[in-house]
């Protein structure tokens, strides 16, 4: 049996895992599970490849870096994008969310967010049609490492983009003061409140925490695999079975989820066959809710 | 104007059927207040089942018993009922997202072993042959869309009509009880927890009796026919018609329907070739949209009873 | 004296149209430690959630220094130097002691912040000792007593606290109202709401007693409590002599 499923099921579990730190934080803080979080990593997706289209008509095609699929324009994109995802998560808060949150039914605005999840991804497949494209279309060769694993410069390179983004969320969460306040706003809204923490100013951080690292997850499955209006749809189930299973508000846990859910899916593909592989996150999900609803790293709910 | 007729039939027969599922969700959600966003599943669960309970014998596929329709109803009612049994026992005494999330993770895994369990379910081809009532007229549109029509009717009357006396009897009383004071649902406890069960279940059933009927109807099925969309339009005709009324359920689902049938064939006349995808897009951009309006300024519908919530 | 905390004819209430404050006055001048007592479900709670802006005001007004502050965003309040301590959960069991007084801190210039967290420790050497540990790990009196160091770390004129001594054992009820008393002498104006009108009305000044929503006595603390109506009426203890 190779190896190589270990390696795809680290890239994968990295790209859900990604997507799951906004569905956590969505959940702990706005309290509610949003089902345009995945949309949000497709127009993440589609806004990057606009940015870095109009990026190549104005300054002309750039080298690649290293041996990389991409140059510094992706690079630049990327935050562009990720910038623009989060005002459409700010936006998406001031038409709909916040207005439905001050009437306090917390089960209407997850309506909402799957009606502005159908709304949003069929305007992708509106406005770029549901035929996959690319960042590049350059081939990347995949270099041995050893055990029989293979590995592209471009999966590297995302491992280590992710891990930093990991650890940087970490540290954020742990170390800075609107880290702090999120958090204690999660345990104790109220509380949060009394103690002067400004809610409109957590919220916002939410949305802007985590539209921005789902468009850094689409970016990811953009690079990586294609992008399309249906891959945010794809990566919803994964996404929330890890945020279920890391534990509601855990980060370290949603990402932890998110590589245990992407190696077992690559490892069902190997063993079972890739057409089952979406089954997998709802088996884990079922397992999770069955035997240990509160997840890896969750505390029971108040 | 024989063809008018004869579509006539044909579209208020489907209009209805989405009006069965509608009832279905109208008990999960408008009288207990569970969410379902996997109702394309559940119908999806009810029609296969009933197909391979019904159809006649083939080669290279499980099932094919050539049962009775009446048995592949109970059938599908019973299956589609079992799902969604498990699905509320898995996470009724959770936080009502968790409900949401498993209905979602459902309607995904369905759409899979309907694809890939080609063994069980044709795959991609699906099932076809399904035995339709009143074949014997089939050569007469007139007559064989109005007789379906018929049947149509008199399931979702006999549907409107139990769900009626549903929510009047005891049993709705504590249903609607239970979701209007989360606090008297907390103090029953396991047995508050029971009582949504029962009612996921018993909407779960409706939603398979449904996909059994439709599969009946049209004689062939296919995964295609249980994308998410379904369960968009789904929740669209119940949030039009108001939440919480059987008639508003039927009275949205034939609005709506007409809505999505009516723009659909306006975009097929008056777009040109190349662009009816994306026109078709932007006609579930409008749903969604929809959704959300009627959601922030008239949570209890067109048709429902006029309430202050929903 | 100045008066620091004036509530005048406060209605609140947590749904529109049913007031469970309705029309209570109270106030507080500097130094003052001022109690406020009364049956279970009388509105205590309410009525100081009410001030600190945490319960919709339909009528009166609460002025801080002469200045209005009815309806203020609660989150605001402690920035206009009103601190307030809530009868249950109120502190942050996740995160670590140290981050339950940095959280509150927030609203102080960020350099300011690790001394003043230190100063914290130093008046409450029980909760140094335990500054890594998770909030909620905590004993009940550190807990109330690290409620209290969040809510004094802002340096406020006023300082509300509600039912402290609920669910302590007689020790901690000393150590916290001990406490008090110290910070009173510091300047600090507090308002204490209590059940254990004993060890409240020890160290009050003075005190009100509230029912169905407004205050029904007003007294020195002293007399409030040998005042026998009021003792077997709200007290619910009877005086011996
Ligand atoms: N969050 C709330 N929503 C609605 N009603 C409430 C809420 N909190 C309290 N009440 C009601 O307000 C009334 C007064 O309660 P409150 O907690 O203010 O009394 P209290 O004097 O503090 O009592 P205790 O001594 O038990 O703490 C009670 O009838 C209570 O039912
Ligand atoms: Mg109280």
């Amino acid at each position: 049996m190779s190896l190589q499923f270990i390696l795809d099921g680290l890239i994968n579990g990295s790209m859900i895992g990604l997507g799951a730190i906004g569905v956590t934080l969505t959940y702990a803080i706005l309290r509610f599970s949003n089902f345009a979080h995945g949309d949000l990593m497709a127009w993440g997706a589609y806004a990057t490849l606009a940015l870095v289209s109009g990026i190549a008509a104005l300054a002309g095609a750039a080298a690649p870096i290293g041996a990389l699929s991409f140059g510094w324009p992706m690079i630049v994109a990327a935050l562009g994008g990720m910038a623009l995802t989060g005002l459409l998560a700010l936006a998406l808060d001031w038409l709909l969310f916040a207005r439905l949150r001050d009437r306090g039914q917390a089960i209407i605005i997850v309506m909402a967010s799957f009606g502005a999840s159908m709304a949003l991804r069929s305007l992708l497949e509106f406005l770029f049609t549901s035929s996959p494209v690319y960042y590049s279309r350059a081939i990347q060769m995949a270099m041995p490492v050893g055990l029989g694993i293979r590995v592209t410069p471009d999966q590297i390179a995302l491992l280590v983009v992710t891990l930093a983004l990991v650890l940087g969320m970490h540290l954020f969460m742990t170390r800075s003061q609107t880290g702090r306040e999120m958090r204690a706003y999660s345990q104790n809204p109220a509380l949060a409140r009394v103690v002067g923490i400004d809610v409109a100013r957590i919220v916002r951080a939410t949305w802007l925490i985590g539209a921005a690292l789902a468009c850094a997850a689409g970016i990811m499955v953009g690079i990586l695999v294609q992008i399309r209006p249906l891959m945010g749809l794809d990566m919803l189930l994964p996404m929330f079975a890890a945020a279920i299973l890391g534990g509601i508000g855990s980060i370290p846990g949603a990402v932890l989820a998110g590589l245990i859910i992407g190696l077992s899916e690559a490892a069902t593909v190997q063993l079972i066959g890739a057409e089952w592989r979406a089954a997998v996150a709802f088996a884990i999900l079922m397992a999770v809710l069955f035997i240990r609803p509160m997840g890896l790293f969750g505390v029971a709910e108040r | 104007m024989i063809d008018l007729l004869s579509y006539g039939a044909f579209f208020l027969s489907t209009a209805l059927i989405f009006g069965i599922i509608t009832l279905g969700l109208n008990l999960q959600w408008g009288l207990t207040g569970l969410f379902n966003v996997g109702i394309a599943g559940f119908f999806a669960i009810g029609a296969y089942a009933s197909a391979i309970l019904t159809t006649p014998e083939v080669a290279d596929r499980i099932g094919g018993f050539g049962l009775p329709i009446a048995v592949g109803w109970l059938g599908a009612m019973a299956l589609a009922g079992l799902a969604a049994a498990i699905t509320g026992i898995a996470t009724l005494r959770l936080k009502a997202d968790y409900l949401a999330i498993t209905t979602f993770g459902v309607a995904v895994v369905v759409q899979l072993v309907m694809l890939n369990a080609e063994a069980l379910t044709g795959g991609p081809f699906g099932v076809a042959f399904i035995p339709r009532p009143f074949a014997g007229v089939q050569d007469q549109p007139v007559l064989f869309n109005a007789l379906n029509l018929m049947v149509v009717a008199g399931v979702t009357l006999a549907i409107y009509l139990a769900l009626e006396h549903l929510s009047r009897s005891p049993w709705g009383r504590v249903l609607r009880a239970l979701r209007e004071d989360e606090r008297a649902a907390i103090s029953l406890g396991k047995s508050a927890r029971s009582y949504r069960v029962q009612a996921f279940a018993a909407g779960g059933a409706v939603m398979g009796l449904a996909g059994a009927v439709q599969a009946h109807f049209i004689g062939f099925i296919a995964p295609d026919n249980y994308l998410p969309t379904l369960t968009f339009q789904v929740w669209a005709m119940l949030m039009v018609g108001g939440s919480g009324s059987n008639r508003g359920a039927v009275l949205g689902s034939i609005v709506v329907w007409a809505i999505w049938v009516g723009s659909g064939a306006a975009t097929a006349a008056l777009v040109p070739g190349d662009w009816q995808a994306r026109a078709a897009a932007l006609q579930i951009v409008a749903i969604g949209v929809m959704l959300c309006l009627i959601l922030l300024w008239r949570p209890q519908g067109f048709f429902g009873p006029r309430r202050g919530r929903m | 004296m100045t008066r620091i905390l004036d509530v005048q004819e406060l209605v609140a209430g947590y749904e529109p149209g049913l007031s469970i404050v309705k029309g209570a006055s109270i106030h507080a001048d500097e130094g003052e430690i001022v109690v406020i007592l009364g049956p279970n479900g009388a509105g205590k709670s309410s009525l100081i959630k009410a001030i600190a802006g945490l319960v919709p005001v339909t009528g009166g007004q609460v002025l801080l220094d002469g200045v209005p502050i009815t309806a203020t965003p609660a989150h605001l309040m402690v920035r206009r130097g009103l601190a307030f301590v809530p009868q249950t959960e109120n502190i942050f069991p996740l995160l670590t002691v140290q981050e339950n007084l940095a959280v509150a801190g927030g609203i102080l210039p960020r350099a300011t912040v690790p001394a003043r967290i230190d100063e914290m420790f130093g008046m409450f050497p029980d909760l140094a000792r335990q500054r890594r540990l998770l909030a909620g790990s905590l004993s009940g009196g550190q807990r109330q007593m690290l409620a209290v160091a969040r809510a004094l770390i802002v340096h406020p004129r006023v300082l509300m606290l509600d039912e402290p001594s609920a669910g302590l054992s007689p020790k901690f009820v000393e150590m916290v109202f001990a406490r008090l008393g110290e910070i009173r002498r510091a300047g600090l104006t507090i308002v204490l709401v209590e059940q254990n009108a004993r060890a409240a009305l020890a160290i009050g000044d003075r005190a009100y007693v509230l029912a169905e929503g407004r205050e029904a006595h007003e007294g020195p603390a002293a007399t409030l409590w040998n005042d026998p109506v009021i003792a077997e009426l709200y007290l619910g203890h009877r005086k011996a002599s």
